[in-house]
């Protein structure tokens, strides 16, 4: 007996499935791309941009899109770097207390001025891309090297695996936890397929849009103390290509931009997708300009295989 | 033996599970007003959009001018002499009024897109004229006009779309006094007439018996999709046509009259004159223990309005609402759902289901915290619950996994209302046309359903589907005409007003 | 019955009367509303004209000015292009890669550093033309395959914006060609060459809006898109014609950016996607379409500008200026923008 295999299971399986192939296809070209400290840089990089992720995956099942998540990095990152002289460790709660009041930002310019979302978060994108520029004066300023040793915990790791990546994968076990068990969580899918009804039903709309920025601020804070720990620097311009990644791991991990579904789950294979992709294509040494035209290209086809053909109005037409 | 301009044969509209048009047989001559009337759902709106094209018929045909009537769009049907001014203004306000009359059909003004304003303004001053409406200047913007001269414009507009015919042609008009002050809906009555003494016809559809009897040569009626009488202006009033309009009551048992509950005597829900601007005033009225009021009205009266403000969907401009004795402000539907106030919205797929969320999720979704044990949800409860209301609903699905946009109509509607009442804290259910796209089984589950619901004490606004329906199921009526609360009416099972009672103040 | 019948009929003439007059009010605010946001960014540029000649050192001198002159030049082109997009009710997030590919593309078309051709006028020509194909797809891809104009042209942007760093390998050429040198300096009547041509688009753009039903049609479909299509009117068509047009803007505006900078690289286009939308904003065309036009956004522009020039003249920190911007794109969107209770927003 013959079972069918609709073009939605394939559809939806395809991001791991492109995931293996990818693996295969790179480790086939350079065997060296799955060695240990290959590996080890994979993961790595994927840290902070999970984490920022997760939070984006939020906003986007919501329906709505945040597009300062980068420039919030890069003001966190430089405020870890800035405050690590004089608190150490304790500026990762700053990084992220920061996360959440620029999150907070967002979702409260979202809900009380009634304008769309991708205006607001570019708007608050130039601010704190501005804080970021100034505190630092430019460029990028170093931890100094005698106060390293205070970061040493963070070179831990358990066998390849880094210990930010582990703090990352506990960041996704929350924001799992939360969507799939939390009043929250259910709101957003629901505020996501439907508002108007998700609103009838006596859903907290306002409050649950709220949350979702705040917690899209608050990953995207600690991913700016991740990168901060781990390049030892107070990097402005660090958030830069994020805003696209983070879209690009939500949009490749299978999560529709109409909202309604998805999961923090798919955004996880998403952003490793993004990363294999991008460690790929340097290690078979393709041009790094040929790297955009190919994120461009498979963000739009990933959202068009993702979309419903029906035409739903999406953030503006 | 007068000329026939338009003319339906057997004309039918069948939706999957209802009938909304049966044998229509309408004759509209040349140079005549007819009036079109008939309760909510009679078939009146169903019938412009067929004559108009934007919607095909099931059944039937239709002749214009004695050749063959079909079209695929509103722009077919305008070519071919039919068209439709919509309740709904299709004006584009930044474009002035000239660019509106002609808007698509520029060309034969300019060259190569560029547009020779002044000649189009002067070719929109005839058209105007020809309506005597001199004194709209084509030039101006729409924006910049009063609704009356809007309206008036798309009239114009209308009847330039479908030509300068020497056999005439046919405008439909949709409700277009509803906004309009006496003095505006005289001037248009003016201009009804002036169309209809230049050869044309028109087909007037208005809920005011007195403005429909004033100005329409013949008088059709509708009821339950088909049509019940053909009245003479001389021989129209009132009561003849309300008689015509009403359908005859359904038995008691369908709607499990004797089942309906006698009110306890404490008030769980008082409206004191709420009023919400440009929809209703003045409206005051309470609902008590176990009781259902029926809200009756046509569209436009108002009652849907009541029933946003109600559930918190829409805040008011002025009045109070109390929960128990308690006043209340609802800043959205959630605060109200935090009373104990919830509604069973009208458009099902629209604001009543999450259609790619399962069945299980949808019930959920109003009652969360009893499926949760410290703030988490728990799954089995939550299917546990659905499962229980699968089965006590008779809800047809192949389980609480299923995703409730492929269920039918009636078991959707099943869904939404085990959603409302699941949680058990509700005190006040909106029901909006709760039977609505539903089949006949169904409803009479539903019926049942609401007895159950209000012998546990649950209060009830009821918005029926149809004015039997209302009134059967409430113990209590208030009519709605024009933003005001015009009468209330007690319904007790045992001496139900007749709908010619209630119609009487509807229209 | 009679009595019934009267008093009933009394109270029907009330209450025809409160619906109508409750809701001829609601017109009439509608209508001011629109009044307001046609005229107030005019006044606004008028008081900051006043407030900054007053209060800002070095605003009202002739340095200045011609600076400002200079500095409309870009922007003005760029909004041209949104201002139609946006007028649909759709956006062009793909403005910055456009600007930087063209900009790229015809450094190494005209006499350059890095290779042989001299392709002059036509250099610009060719590159021009190929930003505008990239917005041709953007349209046919939005259109046809339903895909939102947000994501659509996202996408399209980075794309561009790799295409455009292709062409350089990294290493952007620099401009030989005397020509550009000789438009980047020269100016006529006092005014730089650049914004004349600025103001050229200006003028065919404002003659697309006022004189042809193409540009009426634009408002139209912002308004009430199914009501346009049931007229037969090919709404479709008019959309593609509408993003090649951004493009085409854009083009032309990259090509301005390697005329004054007299090189060709993709980041000469930062921060413009930003400050044209707050111009266009600022200026009082709707976001969700409809209502505006390309002499509100010169107003914007001119506003933006003189702002920036502002800052700069007031010693602002640079880092400081898009921050600011920001609050004012807020500003100007929350002020502006339909108050439905019930309106969903994303």
């Amino acid at each position: 007996m013959t079972q069918r295999i609709s073009g939605r299971t394939i559809l939806d399986n395809l991001p791991w499935l492109s995931l293996i192939v990818l693996l295969g296809v790179f480790t086939s070209i350079n065997p060296r791309f799955v060695g240990a400290y290959s590996l080890a840089n994979i993961f790595l990089v994927a840290a902070p941009l999970l984490t920022l992720s997760f939070g984006a995956t939020y906003v986007i099942m919501a329906g709505s899109i945040d597009l300062s998540v980068g420039a919030i990095v890069s003001a966190s990152c430089v405020i870890y770097g800035t405050t690590f002289p004089i608190l150490g460790n304790w500026s990762i709660l700053v990084a992220v207390v920061f996360g959440f009041v620029a999150g907070s930002i967002n979702g409260l310019l979202f809900i009380w001025l009634r304008i769309p979302s991708f205006i607001v978060t570019l708007s608050t994108l130039s601010l704190w891309k501005s804080v970021a520029l100034l505190l630092v004066g430019g460029g990028a300023k170093g931890i100094p090297m005698k106060l390293w040793k205070g970061l040493a915990w963070a070179d831990l790791a358990l066998g390849i695996v880094p210990l930010l990546f582990l703090i990352s994968l506990v960041v996704f076990a929350v924001f799992y936890f939360v969507q799939s068990r939390t009043a929250l969580g259910r709101s957003v899918y629901a505020i996501g397929a439907n508002e108007r009804a998700a609103r009838m039903c006596g859903l907290k709309v306002n409050s649950t849009k709220f949350w979702v920025y705040a917690l899209s601020g608050i990953g995207s804070g600690a991913a700016g103390a991740f990168y901060s720990i781990e390049l030892k620097t107070s990097l402005a311009t660090i958030g830069d290509p994020l805003t696209l990644l983070s879209i690009a791991a939500v949009v490749l991990g299978g999560t529709p931009l109409t909202g309604g579904r998805g999961s923090v789950l798919r955004t996880l294979l998403g952003a490793m997708l993004v990363i294999i992709i991008q460690n790929g294509l340097n290690t078979v040494a393709l041009d790094v300009y040929w790297q955009q035209i190919v994120f461009g290209a498979f963000v739009i086809l990933a959202v068009f295989l993702n979309s419903e053909k029906g035409g739903r109005t999406l953030i503006i037409k | 033996m007068e000329d026939v301009l338009f003319r339906t044969r057997k004309t039918g509209k069948q939706y999957p599970g209802t009938v909304a048009l049966k044998d229509i047989d309408l004759e509209v001559r040349r140079g005549e007003i007819v009036g079109l009337v008939g309760e909510n759902g009679a078939g009146k709106s169903t019938l412009l959009r067929i004559i108009s094209c934007v919607e095909q018929p099931t059944s039937g045909s239709m002749e214009m001018h004695g050749r063959q009537f079909r079209g695929k769009n509103l722009l077919e049907a305008n070519l071919m002499g039919v068209g439709m001014v919509f309740q709904e203004q299709s004006l584009m306000k930044k474009l002035s009024v000239a660019q509106n009359i002609f808007l698509g059909r520029e060309k034969s003004f300019g060259t190569l897109t560029f547009i020779n304003w002044r000649k189009m303004n002067v070719a929109a001053s005839k058209v105007l004229e020809s309506l005597g409406l001199k004194d709209i200047l084509p030039a101006r913007k729409v924006i910049e006009l009063d609704f009356a001269a809007r309206q008036m414009v798309e009239i114009a507009k209308v009847l330039n779309l479908v030509g300068d015919r020497q056999e005439g042609c046919l405008i439909l008009l949709d409700e277009p006094t509803s906004v309009l002050n006496e003095i505006e809906i005289k001037k248009l009555f003016e201009k009804m007439k002036l169309i209809r003494d230049q050869g044309n016809s028109i087909i007037f559809v208005s809920h005011r018996l007195s403005e429909v009897i004033e100005i329409s040569d013949r008088i059709y009626v509708f009821k339950d999709g088909q049509q019940t009488a053909l009245v003479e202006r001389k021989n129209a009033n009132e009561d003849i046509l309300y008689e015509k309009m009403v359908g005859r009551s359904t038995s008691g048992e369908y709607f499990k009259v004797d089942r309906q509950t006698d009110p306890g005597e404490e008030i769980i829900l008082e409206a004191r004159n709420l009023a919400l601007k440009g929809y209703f005033k003045n409206v005051s009225f309470r609902v008590r223990r176990g009781e259902v009021l029926g809200i009756c009205g046509v569209v436009g009266s108002g009652k849907e309005e009541v029933c946003a403000v109600l559930c918190g969907d829409d805040r008011p401009d002025g009045g109070q609402i109390f929960v128990n004795s308690i006043e209340r402000h609802f800043a959205d539907p959630a605060a109200a759902l935090k009373a104990g106030v919830l509604s069973v919205p009208k458009e099902r797929r629209e604001e009543g289901i999450i259609g790619i969320l399962s069945v299980a999720e949808n019930i959920s979704l109003s009652s969360m915290k009893a499926i949760s044990r410290h703030n988490v949800i728990s799954y089995r409860e939550r299917s546990n619950r659905a499962k229980e209301w699968i089965a006590k609903l008779n809800i047809k699905t192949s389980g609480p996994k299923e995703h409730t946009e492929t269920l039918s109509g009636g078991n959707a509607q099943k869904v939404v209302f085990a959603r409302a009442i699941s949680g058990g804290e509700n005190k006040i259910l909106i029901l909006n046309h709760p039977t609505r796209g539903v089949d006949v089984g169904a409803k009479e589950e539903i019926y049942l359903l609401i007895r159950e619901i209000t012998e546990r004490g649950i209060g009830i606004v009821l918005l029926g589907d149809t004015l039997d329906e209302t009134i059967s199921l409430s113990s209590r009526l208030i009519v709605m005409k024009d933003g005001l609360v015009l009468a209330e009416l007690e319904a007790p099972k045992d001496n139900k007003p007749s709908q010619v009672d209630v119609v009487r103040y509807m229209m | 019955m009679a009595t019934e019948e009267n008093n009933s009929g009394t109270k029907a003439d009330m209450i025809t009367t409160t619906v109508a007059d409750d809701f001829s009010e609601r017109i009439a605010a509608e209508r001011t509303r629109s009044r307001i946001v046609e005229l107030g960014p005019l006044l606004v540029m008028l008081a900051l004209i006043v407030a900054m000649s007053v209060f800002v050192r070095g605003f009202f001198t002739w340095n200045n000015l011609a600076a400002l002159l200079q500095q409309i030049a870009t922007p003005l082109v760029l909004s041209m292009g949104l201002t139609f997009v946006l007028l649909i009710g759709s956006i062009d997030l793909s403005l910055e890669g456009v600007m930087g590919f063209a900009g790229s593309i015809v450094a190494l078309l005209v006499l350059n550093t890095k290779n042989q051709l001299d392709l002059g006028v036509v250099g610009i020509l060719i590159a021009i033309t190929a930003g505008t194909l990239f917005g041709i797809l953007s349209g046919v891809l939005h259109t046809r395959l339903k895909i939102p104009s947000f994501m659509v042209t996202f996408g399209m942007g980075s794309a561009i914006t790799g295409f455009g760093i292709l062409s350089y390998r990294g290493i952007p050429a620099s401009v030989n060609d005397p020509m550009f040198a000789h438009i980047a300096a020269g100016a006529f009547l006092g005014m730089p060459l650049l914004t004349w041509f600025a103001l050229v688009v200006f003028f065919i753009a404002l003659s697309i809006e006022r004189y042809t039903a193409f540009g009426r049609h634009l408002f139209a479909i912002g308004e009430n898109e199914s009501m346009v299509r049931a007229t037969g009117i090919n709404v479709d068509t008019i959309k593609v014609i509408v993003f090649a047009w951004a493009a085409f803007c854009s083009s032309v505006a990259g090509v301005f950016g390697a005329i004054k900078l007299n090189i060709g690289q993709v980041i000469i286009s930062n921060g413009f996607l930003f400050s044209t939308i707050t111009a266009v904003v600022v200026g009082g065309t709707s976001l969700v379409g409809g209502s505006g036009g390309v002499v509100q956004s010169l107003v914007g522009v001119i506003i933006v500008t003189m702002i920036q020039d502002g800052m700069i003249l007031l010693g602002v920190n640079a880092y400081v200026q898009p921050a600011v911007q920001g609050m004012i794109v807020i500003a100007a969107v929350s002020l502006t923008v339909a108050r439905g209770r019930k309106l969903v927003f994303k």
